[in-house]
């Protein structure tokens, strides 16, 4: 999380929250400052109220004086009323929705930061997956926020008022109680790193066991197959011991400090009373003053010693503060000035070298090349040899390191990203519908579309006959339907939506694969109306399906090391002559 | 409230243990202060005498206090640390008894998230919930016993003040149940428009111009802020109230007018007032947490919920009197399997009275569009479902009359997807026959065209494949599994679309390693490879869940039926080719092609 966390002391760290939490409010930083102190001011009058003991016990017990007593009490029910008034309107922040709302503000912020920010690093695994937690938990560790300040606040502000105001009754009294204070922020402060570490090996058992589920089940039809299941998963066991043994030895290790922080404060405040005692004994110390003193300190022992466990809640609001600000930081992909709009579609590759973020060799080396306006360009290789690459930063997926691509002769950079986007529909190999109607998932493409429109690309994507079909028509929300539609249905969804989208430039990542042959033969029709008179880029394993292509670029280890037509590169005998040797005889027959 | 106890059976004894190690610490720490109390006591009677013995008394049962309550903590974390791996272990057990079909429908997602992220729920309950409800109900309690012995007007006007918060505690802990479900329920759509969003922004990127899928994802949030106003505004009052009831101001006020009053009045000596100061202030107090708990426990119940239905999954049934197949010959006798939840009716049925024979040593092929149902019967085999009607026989022998482990015995399978361990590759090979010899794993591996890439990984057959393979292409998974199926060397052989996921250029070594498996098995495939089945002993032709031609090949084809429709089709795709631009290309062409 934060290296440089361990080192900062509590007090440093706790003031470097606060601004961030407030950075973290935005519009609705004024209310939680002031509903804050608030909590704080509500915290002070309760020390006070609790303070008004010793002169009253004094009256009652010293000089039998009533009236003075009964003017005491009035004080202390006074103060009391304040501090529940003070702390009322503050909770208000909480209770009234204003921190809802914080939350949610800050909710449709990380969201806006997600369409902007780099799909790359949205991608990447890690990052991916902390968005989504984020954008899940985010809310419930927020809004902890009011609860927590309050219970710290009465765990420290009010024994804190309590102790400065003993210090005019009896100062020695007085210092004695802040001399408890100076001792928990150190014990807090040794407390941390040892937090931090169990909490990071905890999660990585939890990681591993959360895989070994997942595999578990996962391959639970080839484990039985195998009878390799139930008890005799061995591994799946050894992770389920190995995770109570960590859990197990964390807990011990966290309730050391938390014994000793315990007795520092249970004990340290009868050390108090112990010399509250003597100075009674010695006659230099009222008894009205030490009943009163033990009267107040034993209520602070118990916040005072849970006061650690709170700040294991502080942690986490720490850390989910520190990952709002890292997604809140992660720049979009810069926008070149000064903008501009491409009015051809021709696209150029010019030296281009890029490497993934966590990746170690380079995806693609200094690669060259042109895609010709109107024309079908298709990109064959093995797996892994960039092919992928190429459409990504074709859609600015990321940035190449060095090169650039250019686009009508108009670098990628110097489009606005809404536009590029507009410019070209793609055709993903696994096809992703929303929880939506049938007729929304293809008119999110164009929302201003007429619903003949819709009709009209959904027949040339031969999806009439079955979209009429199901239970509500077009109005089927495919969430509900789930796996009703077929792989190849769902891919001329697909297909209708690009061609309502109507962009000059189709990117197609093999579409058919995994079909079986009658959806194919749909699909193929789909995708033939789709590439009509646009600049098509089409990534294909099954090399038969490009023989037609007006240029084929064979990619290898992320370099363009082949290009030309179908029969050119055949008569070659290069790389793309073994590639379709290999594939001729892959039609072979079982005997 | 007995429901979600019950979940906590295996470990019921050290969660006793744990709750009545903080009982006991409770009354410890009353004891210590009554202790405290007999100091202020002797120091008014004698002032100038140290009270040794209570305070003494006083420090070693606050520290008592202290040990027994970290002990019960201890305790109840272990034993909630030990229910995890008993409930984990329990369901893993389960899983693998109930059938593959009722896993695949609940999905393999869903039940690592119960088995996961629900049982780890169960923690806070289990560890931290159980010694607080001891705390919060022996504490008031015994407070006010003592209270009440030391002077029975200030205990009432304690419990007054109690009460008066308690009742208000008690309203807002009633109705909480649909609140609860409200908040959920927007909680999970959230969730889903979040997992929406983050999974699909490459398409939303390329497609959503209207923002319809960030307008989802905020309306999902719009709808969870209304419900957690509306639980905030019901909570509001309620939770304020309590806490300014509740919290040890009102009751130390109260009991300091009523003393005082009682004082002047000569009934109430100072010691016994200072008792009941010490001792009654945190009565109220003490039941604070049951509100947090309440909700800790609704929260848990909802876990609970999902894990006990998981447990509740049927289990297959196992066979009467086990018995062995004869031979390696598979029957369908009027087969008929539904999925739905009204199995026979007819517009649910999967296969719809199927009938045929493979004889050992044949390869069976089943073809026919999506949905035709053969899938469905090569996933009968294995029994990730029982048919509903009819009877499906290996060897003669009916397969529900068999143990898993004489079925799995006489069965291999290759799935679509080929699944890999997370483990090395001669390991994965291996799965199923551990005693198998390095030898032997490499004869398996060459057989199955994998030996030569195998090879090359940088450390050979020790290489870890990743999870789930994700370091090798799909037709080299592939080929390991078949490596794997080679080894098992089971008499008969179901594969389901093995060579979905090959890439073209793995696709004849997947070939060549699919018929070196396949000599001499009896095999039953699922494909829409047409070509490759072509020499198939017998062809099943599947449309809507029924067997509508049976035959070979070269008898199909010319038959103008089903088969002869679909390899018309798949000769059709094979010659598919995207077409070249119908028009010559040029600068004229492009320009008419912007907008």
């Amino acid at each position: 999380m934060n290296p440089t966390g361990t080192d900062r002391s509590p007090t440093a760290s706790w003031l470097a929250t606060w601004r961030c939490l407030l950075k973290t409010a935005g519009g609705h930083a004024a209310a939680l400052r002031n509903s804050l102190l608030g909590l704080l001011a509500a915290a002070i009058a309760q020390g006070l109220a609790l303070a008004c003991l010793f002169p009253l016990f004094r009256a009652v017990l010293s000089t039998g004086n009533a009236e003075a007593a009964l003017y005491w009490l009035a004080i202390m029910s006074l103060l009391a009323i304040a501090a529940t008034l003070l702390r009322w309107r503050a909770q208000g922040f909480e209770y009234n929705g204003q921190l809802a709302a914080m939350t949610h503000a800050l909710r449709t912020r990380l969201g806006e930061q997600l369409r902007r920010m780099p799909l790359e690093r949205l991608q990447d695994s890690r990052t991916g997956e902390m968005s989504a937690v984020l954008l899940g938990n985010v809310d419930e560790n927020l809004n902890y926020t009011l609860a927590i300040a309050n219970l710290i606040m009465l765990a420290v502000v009010t024994p804190l008022t309590v102790a400065l105001a003993a210090l005019f009754v009896d100062w020695r009294l007085g210092v004695m109680l802040l001399l408890i204070f100076p001792v928990i922020l150190p014990l807090y402060g040794w407390r941390r790193p040892a937090m931090r570490r169990g909490m990071r090996q905890l999660n990585q058992a939890h990681r591993r066991t959360s895989a070994d589920i997942v595999e578990y089940l996962q391959g639970l039809p080839v484990l039985r197959a195998a009878c390799s299941e139930g008890a005799k998963a061995a591994a799946l066991h050894a992770s389920f011991q190995h995770l109570e043994t960590v859990q197990t030895e964390t807990r011990r290790q966290a309730a050391k400090p938390d014994v000793v922080v315990a007795s520092v404060v249970e004990l340290g405040l009868f050390g108090v009373a112990a010399c509250g005692i003597t100075w009674v004994v010695m006659g230099t110390l009222d008894i009205a003053s030490l009943a009163a003193t033990l009267v107040i300190i034993v209520r602070f022992s118990e916040p005072l010693a849970t006061f650690v466990s709170y700040t294991m809640m502080l942690e986490m609001i720490e850390a989910a503060l520190e990952r709002i600000e890292t997604l809140l930081a992660v720049a979009p992909l810069p926008q070149q000035t000064p903008a501009a709009l491409p009015d051809t579609f021709d696209i150029r590759f010019e030296d281009v070298s890029f490497r993934y973020t966590q990746a170690g060799a380079p995806a693609l080396a200094g690669f060259s090349a042109m895609f010709p306006a109107c024309s079908m360009t298709a990109l064959v290789g093995p797996s892994g040899a960039g092919k992928t690459t190429v459409t990504r930063l074709l859609m600015r997926y990321a940035d190449p390191q060095q090169g650039r691509i250019t686009l009508g002769g108009t670098d990628l950079r110097q489009i606005p990203s809404e536009a590029l986007n507009g410019l070209m529909s793609v055709v993903f190999q696994d096809v992703y519908l929303f929880d939506d109607s049938v007729l929304a998932n293809i008119r999110m493409a164009r929302p201003e579309a007429s619903e003949d429109e819709v009709r009209a690309a959904a027949k040339t994507a031969q999806c009439l006959a079955f979209i009429e079909r199901l239970p509500q028509g077009w109005h089927t929300r495919l969430g509900e339907i789930g796996d009703r539609l077929s792989g190849g249905e769902r891919q001329r969804i697909s297909i209708a939506r690009a061609l309502l989208k109507n962009a000059p430039i189709v990117i197609l990542d093999e579409p058919t694969a995994a079909l079986d042959a009658e959806n194919e033969l749909a699909v193929q029709h789909a995708i033939d109306a789709l590439v009509r008179n646009r600049t098509v880029i089409v990534i294909a394993h099954r090399l038969s399906t490009i023989v037609g292509a007006d240029r084929i670029l064979v990619v290898e280890d992320g370099q363009l090391i082949e290009q030309g037509q179908h029969d050119e590169l055949l008569v070659k005998a290069g790389r793309y002559r073994t590639l379709w040797d290999a594939q001729q005889t892959a039609s072979m027959r079982f005997l | 409230m007995s429901k979600p106890w019950d979940i906590l059976r295996p470990v019921q004894r050290q969660i006793q243990l744990a709750m009545l190690l903080s009982g006991t610490s409770v009354v410890l720490g009353l004891a210590s202060l009554a202790l405290l109390a007999l100091v202020l006591g002797h120091l008014i009677q004698h002032p100038h005498v140290w009270p040794w013995l209570p305070m003494a008394l006083a420090t070693a049962s606050l520290a008592t206090s202290l040990l027994l309550r970290l002990s019960a903590f201890n305790q109840s974390h272990y034993a909630a640390f030990r229910l995890e791996t008993i409930l984990r272990t329990n369901m893993a057990q389960h899983l693998a008894q109930v059938s593959l079909g009722h896993i695949q429908q609940y999905g393999a997602g869903a039940l690592a998230k119960v088995m996961q992220d629900d049982i780890k729920a169960l923690h806070i309950f289990v560890a931290d919930s159980t010694p607080l409800y001891a705390r919060a109900t022996v504490a008031p309690l015994c407070t006010l016993l003592i209270l009440v012995w030391l002077d029975w007007r200030l205990a009432s006007g304690a419990v007054a003040v109690l009460l008066l918060g308690l009742g208000v505690l008690g309203l807002a802990m009633r109705n909480t149940g649909p609140m609860q479900r409200r908040y959920n329920a927007a909680r999970e759509r959230v969730n889903a428009a979040i997992v929406e969003f983050v999974q699909a922004m490459p398409v939303v990127r390329s497609f959503d111009t209207g923002h319809a899928t960030f307008s989802r994802y905020q309306q999902a949030l719009e709808c969870y802020r209304k419900v957690l106003n509306d639980w905030y505004q019901q909570a509001g009052f309620t939770a304020r109230y309590s806490f300014a009831v509740l919290n040890p101001l009102p009751t130390l006020i109260v009991l300091l007018g009523l003393g005082g009053w009682l004082a002047t009045q000569g009934t109430l000596n100072f010691a016994t007032w200072a008792a009941v100061l010490l001792l009654g202030a945190g009565m109220a107090e003490a039941v604070m947490p049951l509100m947090a708990l309440h909700n800790l426990v609704a929260r848990a119940k909802l876990s609970i919920g999902r894990i006990q239905q998981v447990m509740a999954l049927p289990a297959l049934p196992p066979p009467v009197q086990a018995r062995l197949p004869a031979s390696n010959a598979i029957d369908f006798e009027s087969v008929s399997f539904g999925y739905g939840a009204d199995p026979l009716s007819d517009d649910e049925l999967a296969l719809c009275d199927v009938t045929f024979h493979a004889a050992p040593g044949t390869i069976t092929a089943l073809v026919g569009s999506s949905g035709a149902g053969k899938t469905t019967i090569a996933r009968l085999i294995p029994r990730f479902w029982d048919v509903n009607a009819g009877s499906i026989r290996i060897g003669g022998t009916d397969i529900r009359d068999m143990t898993t482990e004489t079925l799995m015995a006489q069965v291999a399978f290759v799935f679509q997807e080929s699944f890999l361990l997370a483990d090395s590759v001669a390991n994965n090979i291996r799965l199923g026959v551990p005693e198998a010899t390095m030898e032997e794993v490499v004869a398996a591996a060459r057989a199955a065209q994998a030996h030569s890439f195998i090879e090359k990984l940088p450390e050979g057959y020790a290489t870890p494949v990743g999870e789930r393979g994700g370091l090798l292409s799909g037709g080299q998974r592939q080929r390991i599994t078949i490596a794997r199926a080679l080894l098992q060397n089971r008499p008969i052989l179901v594969l389901d679309e093995p060579t979905a996921f090959a890439d073209p250029e793995n696709e004849a070594a997947v070939m060549k390693a699919l018929s070196a498996l396949m000599r001499n098995k009896t095999v039953m495939m699922v494909t829409h490879r047409l070509s490759t089945i072509r020499e198939a002993d017998q062809i099943l032709v599947l449309e809507r869940g029924q067997l509508v031609e049976n035959g070979q090949h070269a008898e199909l084809v010319t038959q103008s039926g089903v088969y002869a429709r679909l390899w018309q089709n798949h000769e059709q795709a094979q010659r598919w080719a995207l077409k070249r631009q119908p028009a010559a290309l040029g600068d004229d062409d492009a320009k008419e092609n912007k907008r």
